[in-house]
């Protein structure tokens, strides 16, 4: 038990070197900085450490021997210790703040920038909110080893041996007497800090214990009361909270004890140095301002000692966070630019899918061997019952996932040897649930780039019909968006996102239609702006809309992730396969009710 | 803070033994420097090294005694602190069993639980460390003063200037801190809002390969915050030099101001010595003192937030003396029901006018396209709403006259979204019944056609399937759901589109074993398949809140409405699925 405690102790520091090396990398930069902070800590402990003896000499040679003139001098130099301590102390404190703030703020856009460059798959796997708080947490922690731990640790080894050292100049035997409890407090502190250990462990689990099942019982409340289980639910988190707590009157015991012990070794070497020292001043062989020097050494000795597994905590948790943080940096980013990334010239927007096979997840294909060619302004419409693999279709031109057979070729190049960005800069999308960032159209619809035109933006919407309702809202362009467009409705919406396309100008677009349902008014805005932007593209469309498909040169109808049959509307309802029955199924209703709702023969046509 | 005074007042004993503990510590730490005094008067008059070596050992026995002591205050004051905490979370807990659903539909998981972590934890320190300090700071403080007025008053007074001008100071800074601290987390939570949404919506910034715009964007609020957080650490840094150059300047006024007096012959060195003592006391308390003072400001905003939680009256209660009930013997009724979400915004009804009877032993069945109200009405069954107008009704007695314990115990309830606990697959079977035996969870695992992927789970049920289910397909979690409700055995059941996941094949066999069960149960199927519903003993058509067809599947189908479009269309799909 306790050798594998051991050795978990030596891989665990081994490991935290290697976290710190890897941290030390964001530190090179303000290096600088750095070491001037570093720089200070000994004149800042010299400054403090110049006290204790200035007193000395202020009482044994000048008040012991009455000398006002010489006291001045020793008082203004204390001054001056004094001040010399405080600044020093600031400008290290402030240094130190300025390297943490710095590389941290660089750790957080590194972060940020890796993370913006993972898979989709990532995403798919990985909640949101975890990552959010690598960014802002577990940052955080790191930023509090900084400014109380590490830092602070290396300033009070430095100390303890300073004041080690000025103990045996002042004198060797007093020097033996009050650090005679050294040895024996050593071992009581590391006996209670492996405890202390052991028991911190407990709580971390504990604690995790807790909040798991509070955030499980929140989530499924409604299936606590609905089995009736309020009671058994209750009896088992308060086992686990009780079992915290208890781990915590342990904790709590040990932390309280290896505190008094300190403080009380401090009084105890405080004693001793009396019996000891108090033989020698009345042999006349030292002073008592040498006394009171030791004392004051002795107090500066023992709190470094006292606060020791706290910052020692710090650091532990700061490790963990580390670890974690490091992890998200070295998740591979598995969808990049070819080495030798291409950007074929001039682009033509063709679009060839050659045998594609396709999964999520191993040994379940959504795609199973599709081939199609679109020609440059061709525009299809892809239908299918759910399932079939439409949505992924589209997901795959762009490269949010990598095929695993086959090829898809953009303008006569395979997307994976495509420069990634130079691809989707061609490719415009639409997806069903049109994403809106907080803030205002204007930024929405040049996607933040300031540098787009406002004449362009407003060429955009207009011709996308999203015009007349902007400009019914009284800050127009600069009508503020909530968080995912909340304030604008799914038509609304719609209309934004295909004035998006238009700003951004791609060759290929490739929509997926909304579903959801919108008054007859929008229906007719969005057909007329889709048409808009349809024209002059390569289309891929996943249709919803009757008049979609009606719009489109070809139809390719997948079924359970394959391509069984490809033509006309005209040609495909002839032939009374899938398509017709899917035709019944999804559009024949737009047909009954267009033709309730707006009995005019063009709207539907 | 009502609340905070009863677990007070449960822990009184300990507080009030920690607090003598408290008392005790502090005559000892007090007595230490007056006997280092004595000791250095003898040596200043040439006494004998005989009476120092007595306080010298006056002083360890009090070191001793002090740390023995000390201990115990601490260890008590801490664990009273860590007992409320455990009372409160307790409490906290048992009220949120007790909110209904509506309640939890309109808080997002993350804010409260981060709130019930936060906030209790900072009640914690409040009563823990807080406390300690509380009763620490003035006990040091006229113990100190007392012994050091009692030594010299003139020497008091003029090191007391620069404490008095350091806790005034330290006023004033703490506020400009409060304010540079709440600048710094807006921005916290400004950028962590920027992370959020630019998650969110990644496949749009991937799409318009936004990626380095973005970063550029987090990289502009990232540096707001790291000039914010700087001005906040500038602020703070201030603090340790000037707390300890404070102390450093009242030991120099002790040396200088005393030494002229000790050059004059009316003060000892001693005297000096033991000054010097008192003031590295009163150090801590003094500089901890504004850090106490936000502990408590801190641990009653908390406390306050916690309350706004506890004040949340459990909408969905017991009736105080609820009617006998004993066991179902006629069935379920519901009279003119209707039911709004938000009963303050008026007109959108999600339920209207709803009248049906469920007779027991009979099976009825609810159809209808998303958002008809088919879920709505099923979840006023076991009260996880309450109706706004009309009544539903168990033998006749409306059930909000029945105890709710007694009514939930009556239905197996199987809710559309598969919630599975991160135990394992046997205690999540076992969750409406712990006494279940082996055959009641084989039987029940046979017919929700569990049996099949058991075999497939090396653990079998002992397997654990992961934070809500995660380890599961859809399938196999909306099985599983289903097994826990059969498990369960209540006289009714209730199944929410319980099988939209499962494949056709394992539906008709789920089904096809459901058909013995539900001859001895009463049962309410929901569904959006025909194929599920079609058996049952009437076939209710919702759409737009209201019944719009009822009646069997013939029937319906010859009526040639809603009900057998749909299972036109349904025959098109099945149709599809087997090109």
């Amino acid at each position: 038990m306790a050798e594998a405690s051991q050795q978990e102790e030596i891989l665990g520091k081994a490991y935290d070197l290697r976290l710190l090396k890897r941290l030390w990398r964001f530190i090179v930069p303000y290096r600088g900085l750095f070491f001037a902070a570093m720089a200070l800590l000994p004149l800042q402990l010299a400054f403090g450490l110049a006290q204790p003896y200035l007193m000395k000499v202020g009482i044994d040679q000048y008040i012991g021997e009455g000398n006002l003139w010489g006291l001045q001098g020793v008082g203004l130099l204390f001054l001056g210790a004094l001040l010399g301590e405080s600044l020093t102390l600031f400008f290290q404190y402030y240094l130190t703040m300025l390297v943490a703030q710095r590389c941290l703020a660089d750790l957080r856009v590194a972060i940020f920038a890796h993370v913006q460059e993972l898979p989709m798959t990532y995403f798919d796997r990985n909640p949101v909110g975890r990552l959010v708080t690598r960014m802002t947490t577990d940052v955080d922690v790191l930023q509090e080893m900084f400014s109380s731990g590490v830092m602070t640790l290396i300033a009070d080894f430095v100390m303890v041996i300073w004041i080690i050292g000025i103990m045996f100049y002042l004198h060797v035997q007093l020097a033996l007497v009050s650090l005679a409890l050294i040895p024996p407090m050593a071992i009581a502190i590391n006996y209670f800090r492996v405890r202390a250990r052991q028991t911190y462990r407990q709580i971390r689990e504990r604690i995790a214990r807790i909040n798991a099942y509070l955030g499980e019982a929140i989530s499924g409340m409604a299936v606590i009361q609905l089995f009736a289980r309020e009671e058994k639910s209750y009896r088992e988190f308060d086992d686990r909270n009780a079992a915290h707590r208890d781990a915590y009157h342990r904790s709590n015991l040990y932390e309280a004890a290896l505190y008094s012990m300190v403080e009380a070794a401090g009084s105890v070497s405080v004693a001793l140095l009396l019996w000891y020292g108090g033989g020698e001043v009345l042999h006349g062989v030292i002073g008592i301002g040498t006394l009171v020097a030791f004392k004051e050494y002795i107090h500066r000795f023992f709190v470094p000692l006292r606060d020791f597994s706290q910052k020692y905590a710090i650091m532990q948790s700061a490790m963990s966070s580390a670890e974690r943080i490091f992890q998200l940096l070295d998740t591979p980013l598995t969808i990049e630019s070819a080495k030798k990334a291409s950007v074929p010239r001039p682009f033509r927007g063709q679009v060839v899918f050659d045998n594609v096979w396709f999964h999520y997840k191993a040994d379940d294909p959504v795609l199973k061997g599709v081939s199609f060619r679109i020609e440059p302004g061709e525009k299809i419409a892809v239908v299918g019952a759910t399932g079939s693999g439409k949505t992924t279709t589209i997901k795959l031109l762009n490269r949010f996932y990598d095929i695993q057979k086959g090829s898809i070729k953009v303008s006569g190049v395979d997307v994976r040897e495509w420069d990634l960005r130079a691809l989707r800069r061609h490719i415009g999308v639409v997806l069903q649930d049109v994403f809106l960032f907080s803030g205002d159209i204007r930024t929405n619809l040049a996607l933040g780039d300031l540098s787009i035109p406002m004449d362009r933006i407003e060429e955009a919407a207009r011709a996308a019909n999203a015009t007349s309702f902007i400009q019914r809202l009284p800050q127009g362009f600069h009508a503020h968006v909530r968080e995912r467009g909340s304030n604008f409705s799914g038509g609304e919406r719609q209309l934004l996102s295909l004035a998006r396309v238009l700003v951004f100008q791609p060759e290929i677009l490739v929509m997926d239609e909304a579903t959801s349902s919108v008054d007859t008014e929008t229906e007719l805005l969005i057909q007329d702006a889709l048409e808009k932007v349809m024209r002059d593209r390569t289309c891929l469309l996943i249709a919803h809309r009757l008049s979609t498909i009606r719009n489109a040169d070809r139809i390719i109808v997948l079924h359970h992730g394959e391509v069984r049959e490809m033509g006309s509307h005209a040609q495909l309802m002839e032939k009374k396969g899938i398509y017709h029955r899917l035709y019944q199924l999804q559009y024949e209703r737009d047909v009954v009710k267009l033709a309730a709702r707006e009995p005019t023969p063009e709207v539907y046509d | 803070m009502r609340r905070l005074k009863r677990y007070l007042g449960r822990y009184w004993r300990r507080y009030l033994l920690g607090g003598f503990c408290l008392l005790g510590t502090a005559t000892l730490v007090m007595w230490i420097p007056w006997w280092i005094r004595e000791a250095i008067r003898i040596m200043e008059h040439d006494g004998s090294l005989r009476d120092v070596t007595f306080y010298a050992v006056l002083i360890g026995a009090a070191a001793v005694a002090q740390g023995i002591v000390r201990t115990y205050s601490r260890a008590l004051i801490f664990n009273a602190g860590r007992n409320v905490e455990y009372d409160l979370r307790n409490d906290l807990f048992a009220h949120l069993q007790k909110l209904p659903l509506s309640f939890y539909q309109s808080q997002r998981t993350g804010d409260l639980m981060s709130r019930v972590i936060n906030d209790i934890s900072a009640v914690r320190v409040m009563l823990g460390p807080g406390i300690l300090n509380l009763v620490n700071a003035p006990l040091y403080y006229v113990y100190a003063l007392a012994l050091m007025f009692a030594m010299d008053a003139r020497m008091t007074l003029a090191t007391l200037a620069p404490f008095m001008l350091l806790m005034f100071a330290a006023r004033k800074f703490r506020s400009g801190i409060m304010k540079s601290s709440l600048e710094v987390q807006q921005q916290m939570s400004a950028l962590s809002s920027h992370v959020q949404e630019n998650l969110s919506g990644i496949h749009v910034v991937k799409a318009y390969s936004q990626e380095e715009l973005q970063t550029r964007q987090f990289t502009a609020l990232n540096e707001e915050f790291r000039a914010k957080s700087m001005s906040l650490a500038r602020l703070r840094g201030i603090i340790a030099p000037v707390m300890q150059g404070m102390n450093a300047l009242t030991v120099l006024i002790v040396i200088w101001y005393g030494g002229i007096r000790v050059v004059r012959g009316d003060l000892l060195v001693a005297d000096i010595v033991a000054f010097i003592a008192y003031l590295n006391i009163l150090a801590w308390p003094t500089a901890a003192f504004g850090w106490m003072l936000s502990l408590f400001e801190r641990g009653r905003a908390a406390m306050k937030r916690l309350e706004e939680i506890f004040e949340v009256t459990p909408a969905i209660t017991s009736p105080a003396v609820p009617a006998v009930f004993q066991g179902l013997k006629q069935g379920l009724e519901f009279r003119h029901v209707s039911f709004a979400y938000d009963r303050q915004k008026n007109g959108s009804f999600a339920l209207q006018d709803i009248s049906l009877s469920l007779p027991v032993g009979k099976t009825l069945a609810l159809v209808g396209r998303i958002g008809s109200g088919k879920s709505t009405l099923a979840h006023l069954i076991p009260r996880l709403f309450d109706v706004t107008s009309g009544e539903i009704c168990m033998d006749g007695q409306d059930i909000r006259k029945l105890s709710l314990r007694e009514l939930r115990q009556t239905m197996g309830y199987v809710p559309q979204d598969p919630f599975l606990f991160s135990t394992s697959l046997r205690q999540n079977l076992g969750f409406g019944r712990d006494e279940a035996g082996d055959a009641q969870l084989e039987q029940a695992v046979a017919v929700a056609r569990l049996d099949r992927d058991l075999e497939n789970f090396p653990q079998g049920l002992k397997t654990v399937v992961g934070e809500r289910g995660i380890t599961l397909s859809g399938g196999q979690k909306q099985r599983a759901t289903l097994a826990r409700a059969l498990v369960a055995d209540c006289p009714v059941l209730i199944l929410d589109d319980c099988l939209s996941s499962v494949d056709a094949q394992t539906e008709a066999e789920i089904l096809q074993g459901l058909r013995s069960i539900l001859k001895h149960k009463t049962c309410l199927i929901i569904s959006h398949r025909i194929s599920a519903v079609k058996e049952a003993d009437e076939i209710l058509v919702l759409e737009d809140g209201k019944i719009i067809e009822r009646g069997s599947h013939q029937k319906l189908i010859s009526y040639g409405g809603v009900y057998a479009e749909l299972y036109q269309q349904q025959q098109l799909s099945e149709e599809l699925e087997q090109i």
